[in-house]
């Protein structure tokens, strides 16, 4: 297995945070966070990294990542792609829009499209109902979505990185 | 202040002890509540919800798992709301659980079956589409099979590797529906204790790989014993079967709960070791080296003793009962033959650990030491080289050691085929570990009586009823 290590500067925030906290082990999110944050993903290594900052076994780490769908436990593309597919978005259309890109990028929600760019997500709702139906692109918000608008920015996401 | 209170049990009043667990007092009453992840080695964990009671002044039914005793208590176990209740859990608990009782190896023992066909579930309400897929038959190392999708999740499987082998290699991973229990990627069990959790698991998610699709469980009979694989000699069940034109074959040991001397659980080499008692036995008397039957065998061993009283060695060893122990000391007493329990080849260090393991692998050392059978190395070697008669019963110090055989006459008992037996002058086989009665008293000085139940096709005599034979025979001649 490879050593995984946080960059110093993520070391550095991770000593910062740990201070709010009493006991060590109750850090475990927003370590997971850090992680997620460096590497897009949680590797194993990674968890067992994780375990020896917390003072806890591997396998509690590993419970608590597969626990939360958010973290994910294995790599993503360089763009993740997370379509909410709660009952806003739903009723106003997120089911065209996964259908559309499940199509054009020819991948199954949680694979990783061929090219390695993109990876698709559907997930709960992600709190902007007013702008159903919604997605989020690496992150960053996108809303009142239309096929258009998701065609417009795969292909700008593709050209200009 | 008195700690014993008084509860109500289903009408009958019962005396408890106060802020102990219900479900305990409930178990003394011969009560089979319904249980899935309260053990009492485990304690309580609460989470199956199986074990619902009515008691008196709550409103909502209580988990008797977790519900402390207190004075007064009137508790109803029985009557159409709690077993309503029950039965509503249960199905809930049946909802992505597979029923393929007919291919599933805990059939027969499974705490799930049982109060499935008690609930009358022959009919489900789900499609058996909807039912959530997992994955099925997982090695996850040391004999023990997973099957993701029969597991109900009780938890005493992560608990007995968190909190009684502290090895935390199990847990629980996903969230709901889709939960499932399995190792961290890549890693397998490692506890030498891992079997244990094939006994806790109540239902068939994890089974012995060794024994699965061996036998159906209700074709096996069971009677207690020891284990004999170390000098804690743990409490076990010893589950075997005469098949028909077959011969009478042990499947399989379990731990049996005894808390003076091992609790709940037995070690993984002690509950594979039932393999030792079948396999490469002796089973026939010879004499140099051609077959005899057995009266002539104790014939020849009668008038090699008869002979030389004086010049005879008898070398016993640990695997002996207290019984036969006695018997050979009295006739050592008796007749002026020389007595040694010499065995130093059954200590290993590397065996033993801080929970049950011993380092002395034979299961009767204390017994022999409270005959005062003499184990002293320099005293054996002495005697080994003065006399010329030497009898091994049971004993596998000469296994590599023949060369000290060299000039003697040699008259071996034993219930395994070994090498010593092509050196040896009169072979007689006799009963192993599990086909005798007896008693062997453990590093801890207690002592435990087995009563074999083990019915072999030609069963070989018992070293007690042979020593008696040569013992008449010699009397005989005198």
């Amino acid at each position: 297995m490879k050593n995984f290590t946080l960059t110093p500067e993520n070391q550095e925030k991770f000593e910062k945070i740990s201070k709010r906290y009493p006991k060590i082990d109750s850090m475990m999110l927003p370590t997971l966070w850090l992680v997620q944050e460096q590497e897009g993903w949680i590797s194993p290594e990674a968890m067992i990294t994780v375990s020896e900052l917390l003072n806890t076994t591997p396998i509690r780490v590993y419970e608590v990542v597969t626990f939360y769908t958010m973290y994910n436990t294995k790599p993503t593309g360089t763009h993740h792609i997370e379509v909410c597919k709660t009952t806003s978005c739903m009723l106003c259309g997120s089911k065209e829009i996964i259908a559309y890109l499940e199509e054009t990028l020819e991948i199954k929600p949680g694979e990783t499209s061929a090219d390695g760019q993109f990876t698709l997500s559907v997930v709960e709702c992600l709190g902007s109902c007013g702008g159903a139906p919604m997605l989020a692109f690496n992150g960053d918000y996108v809303e009142n979505l239309t096929v258009d608008k998701v065609k417009t920015l795969l292909k700008e996401s593709s050209n200009g990185n | 202040m008195s700690n014993i209170v008084n509860i109500v049990i289903d009408g009958k009043e019962v005396e408890a002890e106060k802020g102990a667990v219900l479900i305990d007092y409930l178990f003394k009453q011969d009560i089979d509540i319904p249980h899935f992840c309260y053990h009492p080695a485990l304690g309580t964990d609460g989470n199956c919800r199986m074990c619902m009671v009515e008691i008196e002044g709550s409103k909502r039914p209580q988990i008797s798992c977790d519900t402390p005793v207190k004075e007064g208590m009137v508790v109803r176990t029985q009557g159409e709301n709690i077993e309503q209740v029950r039965r509503d859990i249960l199905e809930l608990e049946l909802i992505n659980h597979p029923v393929d009782c007919p291919t599933c190896d805990q059939a027969g023992e499974c705490k799930l079956q049982d109060y499935y066909m008690a609930g009358g579930f022959y009919e489900s309400r789900l499609e058996a589409e909807s039912k959530v897929k997992a994955k099925k038959a997982v090695d996850l190392g040391k004999n023990v099979m997973l099957d993701q999708e029969r597991c109900v999740l009780c938890t005493r499987c992560t608990r007995f590797t968190d909190e009684i082998t502290h090895t935390n290699e199990l847990g629980i991973f996903s969230r709901a529906d889709h939960s499932v229990i399995s190792t961290f990627p890549g890693q397998e069990l490692e506890s030498d204790y891992s079997m244990n959790i094939v006994d806790l698991c109540p239902v068939g998610a994890l089974t012995s790989k060794d024994f699965r699709f061996n036998q159906r469980v209700w074709f096996l009979e069971s009677f207690e014993a020891i284990c004999s694989g170390c000098s804690k000699g743990c409490s076990i069940h010893v589950d075997h079967k005469k098949e028909k034109y077959k011969d009478d074959q042990i499947f399989r040991f379990r731990p049996r709960e005894d808390h003076d001397v091992n609790g709940y659980f037995i070690c993984d080499d002690g509950r594979l070791s039932y393999k030792d008692e079948n396999d490469n036995r002796l089973n026939d008397a010879s004499i140099n080296q051609e077959t005899v039957s057995t009266k002539e065998a104790l014939t020849n061993i009668a008038d090699v003793l008869t002979a030389n009283p004086n010049d005879t060695l008898l070398l016993v060893s640990p695997f002996l009962s207290n019984e036969e122990l006695a018997l050979i000391k009295e006739y050592t007493l008796n007749n002026g033959t020389t007595l040694s329990g010499y065995s130093p080849q059954y200590y290993d260090e590397s065996f033993a650990d801080d929970m049950l393991r011993t380092s002395d692998r034979s299961p009767n050392r204390a017994g022999m030491m409270a005959l005062r059978i003499n184990e002293n190395e320099k005293d054996f070697n002495e005697l080994l080289s003065q006399k010329k008669v030497i009898v091994v019963i049971e004993n596998s110090y000469f296994e590599d050691k023949a060369e000290l055989f060299k000039d003697k006459k040699v008259i071996l008992f034993s219930s395994k085929d070994t090498k010593v037996k092509e050196f040896a002058n009169t072979v007689l086989p006799v009963a192993s570990f599990l086909e005798k009665d007896g008693s062997y008293t453990n590093s801890e000085s207690v002592t435990q009586h087995i009563k074999s139940g083990i019915r072999k096709n030609a069963p070989v005599g018992t070293l007690t009823s042979l020593w008696k034979a040569i013992e008449s025979l010699s009397k005989e001649k005198a």
